[in-house]
């Protein structure tokens, strides 16, 4: 058995038929079977999500410590490296911690997108494809084949109102506004801002030619991911942040601060006893669950650095308060 | 410094190249373009298909020459992305012919009629605007073209003129060829139903329902319609009330679970249905009450082209290109040739004089000898 069959086998046959399945029993509307087995996935795949969003924000909150050891060490690679283990060693976090659940979720995405792909059967050779996939339970050959209308939408064919290619870029540049990091350093700004606008404008111009239902999941799966995100990491991100952390008086002094600590030649000793994040993010590592590795051991930082995680501290109760 | 922005730069470009190659290879990917699966109809000495160039071919059988090849369908812009500068239009079902016309449906949702010696267009339907897709065949019967469309509806229309004789409006797609016998027109639909329609008033005589949707084109024999459905049931049906002779499920060796679809046509024998299914198997079924009388033959691939009857042998292409002849004394089966290995075989078979021509889906047109299996290639475009 090839590897092509094996995947049918464990992966497509299942999935088309759930999905020819849950369109019967939702009235036919293939439109709505597409969003309920989106939500289905993603709600089993949950645990994985989760573990994968926290160890992003952890990540990303470790970032202003590489940045530091990167300077630091920029003409002793070997050194480098050693000192960035250390240093994601000591935070109790791995890169594997992000990019593992991510894997696992990736063939399950493949096959969902895949699926929707054939029970849509664009075209006459598509649906006589589609006879091999199907499980012999007699509901799946009554209900083939599927009624693609939905809404506005023909499933088959793209959206000629365009909405859909707009809902598909929107949803996907709030997800990835509100998991982008602030960062002082201008270069690394522009690449967040180009990741931010290049992946939702590439999946709009996408679902101007795809089929309406993979475009339907997309904006299902965004939608998902975006109330997620909410939950877990606290709020809106970096969706709202980037609009509160305007110049007020405030949050000058305490950028001042934050890069007058930064400044401070690190000393060994202080990147081992602990890492420093801005108050946004420190929100997120608390809320994976990983504070309590990275607790204020104290003595590693100045005075000064103490009175900002204070003030920090009080910033996050009135943000909860406006919430 | 500059390491650092080169760096930067560096993954930008990166970036973009993935976007880019995301960007084509989804968009390739998803963009499975209808091809089409015209088979040949036979008039005169001269074959008459649909080419998956978009055109309406005429092959002089005499010499395996092209006469004529005329593009109908206009192809329309890839969209990007894709190596194709342009898509061709498609064409599925088999043309038609009636004394110097042809008729030809295209899946970009118009019908022709065409000079069948010069392939000048005569007329087409709609002469302005297009209907949905037209996946099946049309036929003609005493002056006028029936044919079905993925609207759901029957059309039939003056062969002379093209002008709009009358509609009958199904429940559901039809990818099915029409079957007429004296004035009654039979066709399946996506609506799991078999209809008979008046001829001259285009109103309904009856409809038979099944658990599936319907895409066969049906039998005629002895007074008796011969239907499979996507219910993986192959149904007998009394032509004049609509009501079900017999019905044979499609089953496992277990007997307890159905297989697959039926999508290609059956053919008949001698009082025997040949009943080809997507399972890759052929039922042989008694014509008058539906019991198995031997074993099926299993082709090992699905059957979606419909086989044909060459003097008392069936010849039969699986999915995969194998070609056979099942001997219908015997019920034995023998495997004439294979054609290349990437080639799929969904179109009709059609014949003449103990040739078989079977047009593939690389377009490639063979002349298969019905006895000896030698083939030759045709080149249509």
């Amino acid at each position: 058995m090839g590897i092509g069959e094996v995947w049918d086998l464990i992966a497509m046959r299942p999935m088309t038929n759930v999905l020819i399945v849950l369109s019967h029993q939702l009235a036919g509307s293939l439109g709505w079977a597409i969003i309920v087995l989106t939500i289905i996935i993603r709600a089993a795949m949950l645990p994985l999500t989760l573990k994968q969003l926290r160890a992003t924000k952890a990540m990303q909150a470790l970032q202003p410590k590489i940045v530091e050891l990167q300077k630091k060490y920029a003409k002793d690679k070997q050194r480098l490296g050693a000192e960035q283990m250390k240093l994601y060693k000591e935070s109790g976090m791995s890169p594997a911690g992000c990019m593992v659940p991510m894997l696992i979720q990736m063939p399950i995405w493949i096959a969902l997108y895949w699926s929707i792909m054939k029970v849509l059967a664009a075209t006459p050779e598509d649906f006589l494809g589609l006879s091999r996939y199907l499980y012999s339970w007699p509901v799946v050959y009554s209900a083939l084949p599927l009624e693609s209308i939905f809404l506005w939408l023909n499933l088959a064919t793209p959206d000629h109102l365009l909405l859909l290619p707009l809902l598909v870029g929107g949803t996907m540049w709030v997800q990835q506004k509100m998991v982008t990091p602030t960062t002082a350093d201008p270069q690394q700004q522009a690449q967040g801002r180009m990741m931010l606008w290049m992946m939702p404008l590439m999946f709009a111009f996408l679902t101007m030619q795809f089929p309406s239902g993979l475009a339907l999941y997309w904006v299902a799966s965004n939608i998902i991911t975006i109330a997620i995100q909410y939950y877990v990491t606290g709020g809106w991100g970096g969706l709202v942040s980037a609009r509160a952390t305007k110049p007020t008086g405030k949050d000058k002094k305490y950028k001042e601060r934050i890069v007058r600590v930064e400044e401070t030649p690190p000393e060994h000793e202080a990147l081992e006893a602990d890492i420093v994040v801005p108050s946004s993010t420190q929100e997120g590592l608390e809320d994976a669950g990983l504070g309590d590795k990275r607790q204020d051991r104290g003595g590693s930082y100045p005075k000064s650095l103490r009175q900002v995680r204070r003030r920090s501290g009080r910033g996050r109760s009135r943000r909860s308060k406006r919430r | 410094m500059w390491f650092k922005r080169k760096g930067i730069w560096l993954g930008v470009i990166l970036l973009l190249l993935v976007a880019l190659l995301g960007t084509t290879v989804l968009g390739c990917i998803q963009r499975s373009q209808p091809k089409g699966w015209s088979g040949g109809t036979v008039a005169d000495g001269t074959l008459f298909l649909g080419s998956l160039e978009g055109k309406l071919v005429a092959v002089d059988i005499s010499n395996e020459t092209r006469l004529w090849a005329v593009l109908l369908e206009t192809p329309a812009p890839a969209g990007g992305g894709c190596a194709a500068p342009s898509v061709p239009g498609a064409i599925y079902g088999n043309p038609a012919v009636d004394g110097e016309l042809v008729y030809i449906g295209g899946y970009s949702g118009k019908i022709y009629a065409v000079n069948s010696n010069s392939g000048a267009e005569r007329w087409v339907y709609p002469r302005t605007g297009k209907l949905k897709p037209i996946v099946g065949g049309p036929v003609v019967s005493q002056g006028k073209v029936y044919i079905g469309g993925s609207s759901g509806k029957v059309y039939a229309l003056d062969a002379a003129t093209g002008d709009n004789e009358w509609e009958f409006q199904t429940g559901g797609e039809i990818w099915s060829t029409p079957a007429i016998v004296d004035e009654t027109l039979y066709i399946g639909s996506f609506d799991k139903k078999l209809y008979a329609i008046d001829t001259i008033t285009g109103k309904e005589k009856w409809a038979f329902e099944t658990q599936g949707a319907i895409v066969v084109v049906p039998l005629i024999y002895d007074d008796t319609i011969y239907i499979g459905s996507f219910d993986r049931h192959f149904y007998a049906v009394e032509a004049t009330e609509g009501k079900q002779i017999w019905q044979f499920p499609a089953t496992d060796e277990d007997k307890n679970k159905p297989e697959s679809w039926f999508w290609a046509k059956p053919v008949v024998y001698n009082n025997v249905i040949y009943a080809p299914c997507l399972d890759g198997k052929i039922y042989i079924l008694d014509a008058k009450s539906g019991e198995e009388l031997a074993e099926p033959i299993d082709v090992g691939s699905p059957i979606a082209s419909s086989p044909i009857l060459v003097d008392s042998s069936i010849i039969i292409a699986s999915e995969e290109g194998k070609v056979y002849s099942l001997d219908t004394a015997s019920n034995q089966v023998r495997e004439l040739t294979s054609l290349k290995e990437e080639e799929k075989v969904h179109a009709p078979l059609s014949a003449s004089e103990g040739t078989v021509f079977i047009h593939t889906d690389e377009d490639t047109l063979y002349a298969v000898d019905s006895e000896t299996g030698a083939k030759r290639e045709l080149y249509i475009e």
